[in-house]
């Protein structure tokens, strides 16, 4: 199997648009209560706890971090005593990786590798089923290998896949059935919590012969975490990475992006929103976000998302296209409607059609705003307005 | 047309919930052949005049139904998708969204192992304008034509299928695949379906950033569709990393940009439209040339 294949498994799903990334610990913490072994830690916030420490030096100290890139970062440390660690630990604990804060450290003994591995359960887009990713070479870039092995998982899980999975990596004997039995746990971790990846990264194999998890990633689905009780509240503790703005977003349920531009864009349907996007940079507008409220909105989720794009400092222009089909445009209507009262000095473009256009037309018909029917009219208006209004070269802000 | 005509005779799963009883309403005013609704506990009673039944097979029994339109929430829809398939239904259309992709992968499964056709999750459902409407389609927007649509989009779709009425462009069939990385039926199945079918003269397929589908998607035309095809892609300007809206919209290390399945379109003998008006203009085009022998 191509490491293409692999890498297109890997990334299909959405490991850098960290939403609920889950730090190396709690991986861990997850890896162990599904009866993975892996080394005893410690987890440390002050470089005094490292006193703390039950297994002695030598220690590995490893920031805890959401984004990717950390031991090249030098974000992993080795320590021979308490001095030297306390004075590493102070170092780390301030480092931020690729705009990610560090949130502890894990502290584990060093420990000898005599052989490590690389072992994923994730979701493939283009065959539709999870899948096993491995290599016998782990601690690795698996996207730059070529000794990758994918294999799809059949529904339901038997633990002859694991150790079919085994076999294909070279093992024999008794590593045969502890690597199998790894990838069978690993498996039910990945669908009982309902994750898009669950990652060791390396499996470390000692010289004798025990199987343990070194460092691990899981990216729990967004769409199922209001049914795994085991991640209630995670989500906005995990939240640490992106603007205030965005979490609001994502608290009510609206996606936002922030882009670059100086027009606020607002529209229903992930597909027409991008398509909008792009026909403001087609016509030489910036865009200045993302907002999908999605089908079906009323007044209120609105009314919500029109204040979150005014309140985009960099905003000179709001573009607001929806083409209601389940989304009624009487209900958008009346969310314009009480905008307008607060906001009325700001500048507006908004294409409205579709679901209840006449009463949504009567609504609007006393606040002098004018409906545009057509999407590449109001596309080119907003353009307009917003190269008017900004003189400004965009992205020469002060 | 393909997959729904005019005699299809559907019934709708979670009818008695606010968004199945308001679409179903819609559906049947469209003239859309719906036969009754299942709703668990609600055997008996009826909706928008319909009887409703508590399992989809005493409504498959009663009825002769042949589709499910799903409206079930998230969590559910599994078990209502697995609970179709068991009676017997041979087309699904899944409109519920944020199913996690986990339960949407065991009813892919189960729905190639039965040989039946799964439509969505999280699509807008499917067209055959002037005959029947599955799902949530605004049907006013839609005129009975040439041209077939396959889309990952809802309201993308409906910008286009605009266009393509405006211009005088009626359609053979739309589809609503749907914006999840895991999903029913893809690009490739649809295709073929279009390229054989006789009402169909040009086919237009809406893409997205993200996964690799509309890459694979342009090879299989270059060796199996003989009919002209207008490519379409939304996110040509989103920046990596970041989901745009839909759960399988993501460019991810460095996989699923815009520009790597305009290049596919391109080489593998796909027309690019850039624009939904372009998508229209180049249809029309099309469709006054004369089709190749």
């Amino acid at each position: 199997m191509s490491s293409v294949a692999a890498s297109t498994a890997v990334n299909g799903f959405t490991q850098e648009d960290r939403t609920l990334d889950l730090y190396e610990y709690e991986a861990k913490k997850i890896f162990s209560e599904g009866g993975i072994t892996v080394p005893p830690s410690h987890r440390i916030t002050k470089p005094e706890e490292l006193a703390k420490v039950h297994f002695g030096f030598p220690v590995t100290l490893k920031v805890q971090v959401l984004s990717g890139g950390r031991g090249k970062a030098g974000g992993i440390q080795f320590a021979n005593n308490l001095k030297e660690g306390k004075e590493k630990a102070a170092e780390l604990l301030k480092m931020v990786i690729k705009g990610s804060k560090t949130e502890s450290l894990l502290v584990e003994p060093k420990l000898n590798i005599h052989r490590e591995l690389y072992l994923a359960v994730t979701l493939d887009r283009e065959r539709g089923c999870p899948i096993f990713i491995a290599s016998a070479e782990g601690g690795i870039e698996i996207e730059s290998s070529d000794k990758v092995i994918t294999m799809p998982i059949p529904n339901p899980y038997h633990p002859y896949v694991g150790r079919e999975l085994a076999r294909q990596l070279g093992f024999k004997g008794n590593l045969l059935v502890k690597v199998a039995d790894v990838a069978t746990k690993l498996y039910k971790i990945f669908e009982s919590k309902d994750l898009d990846l669950a990652e060791i990264n390396p499996l470390l194999v000692t010289e004798g012969e025990e199987v343990l998890a070194l460092d691990g990633k899981i990216t729990v689905n967004d769409d199922s975490i209001g049914r795994q009780r085991y991640f209630d509240g995670w989500q906005e503790r995990h939240l640490l990475d992106v603007s205030e703005r965005e979490r609001r977003c994502k608290m009510i349920g609206l996606n936002l992006v922030e882009l670059d531009g100086n027009i606020g864009i607002l529209c229903n349907g992930a597909g027409l929103t991008m398509a909008t996007m792009d026909m403001v940079k087609k016509f030489g507008g910036e865009p200045g976000n993302f907002l999908d409220v999605g089908g079906g909105s009323d007044t209120e989720k609105t009314l919500e998302a029109l204040e979150i794009v005014n309140s985009n400092p960099d905003c000179d222009v709001m573009l607001l296209n929806i083409l209601g089909g389940i989304t009624a445009c009487d209900e958008v209507a009346k969310a314009l409607v009480s905008f307008i009262k607060k906001y009325p000095e700001r500048t507006l473009v908004v294409r409205l059609r579709g679901n209840n256009q006449e009463l949504a037309e009567k609504i609007l018909a006393e606040s002098g705003l004018k409906l545009i029917p057509d999407i590449e009219t109001a596309v080119k208006a907003a353009v307009e307005a917003a190269n008017k209004v900004s003189k400004k070269p965009v992205g020469a802000k002060a | 047309m393909i997959l729904i005509d005019k005699n299809t005779k559907v019934i709708v799963q979670g009818a008695t919930g606010k968004m199945g009883s308001s679409h179903m309403k819609r559906m049947i005013a469209y003239g859309t052949k719906i036969v009754a609704g299942v709703t668990p506990g609600k055997g008996g009673t009826e909706v928008h005049g319909l009887p409703v039944f508590d399992s989809v097979r005493e409504a498959v029994e009663t009825t002769g139904a042949t589709t499910s339109v799903i409206f079930v929430p998230p969590y559910l829809a599994l078990d209502a998708g697995l609970e179709a398939l068991d009676a017997g239904v041979e087309l699904l259309v899944l409109i519920t969204e944020g199913m996690p992709p986990q339960d949407t992968a065991k009813l892919v499964a189960a729905v190639k192992a039965k040989g039946a056709r799964l439509v969505g999750p999280n699509c807008p459902g499917v067209i055959t304008p002037g005959q029947c409407l599955i799902g949530i389609l605004p049907g006013q927007i839609f005129s009975p034509g040439k041209v077939g649509m396959i889309s990952r989009s809802g309201t993308l779709t409906y910008e286009i299928a605009l266009a393509l009425t405006d211009a005088g462009l009626g359609q053979s069939t739309c589809v609503g695949i749907g914006g999840d990385p895991i999903k029913g039926m893809g690009y490739q199945e649809l295709l073929q379906m279009f390229n054989d079918d006789k009402d169909t003269d040009v086919i237009v397929l809406v893409g997205e950033i993200g996964g690799t589908a509309e890459e694979a998607a342009a090879e299989f035309i270059k060796k199996n569709v003989k009919k002209p095809v207008v490519g379409f892609i939304a996110g040509q300007t989103a920046p990596p990393g970041k989901r745009m809206g839909h759960a399988g919209a993501i460019i991810s290390g460095g996989k699923g940009t815009a520009d790597s399945k305009l290049a596919a379109f391109k080489a593998n003998g796909m027309h690019v439209a850039l624009t939904p008006a372009e998508v229209a203009k180049l249809a029309g085009d099309l469709l006054k040339t004369p089709a190749k022998a």
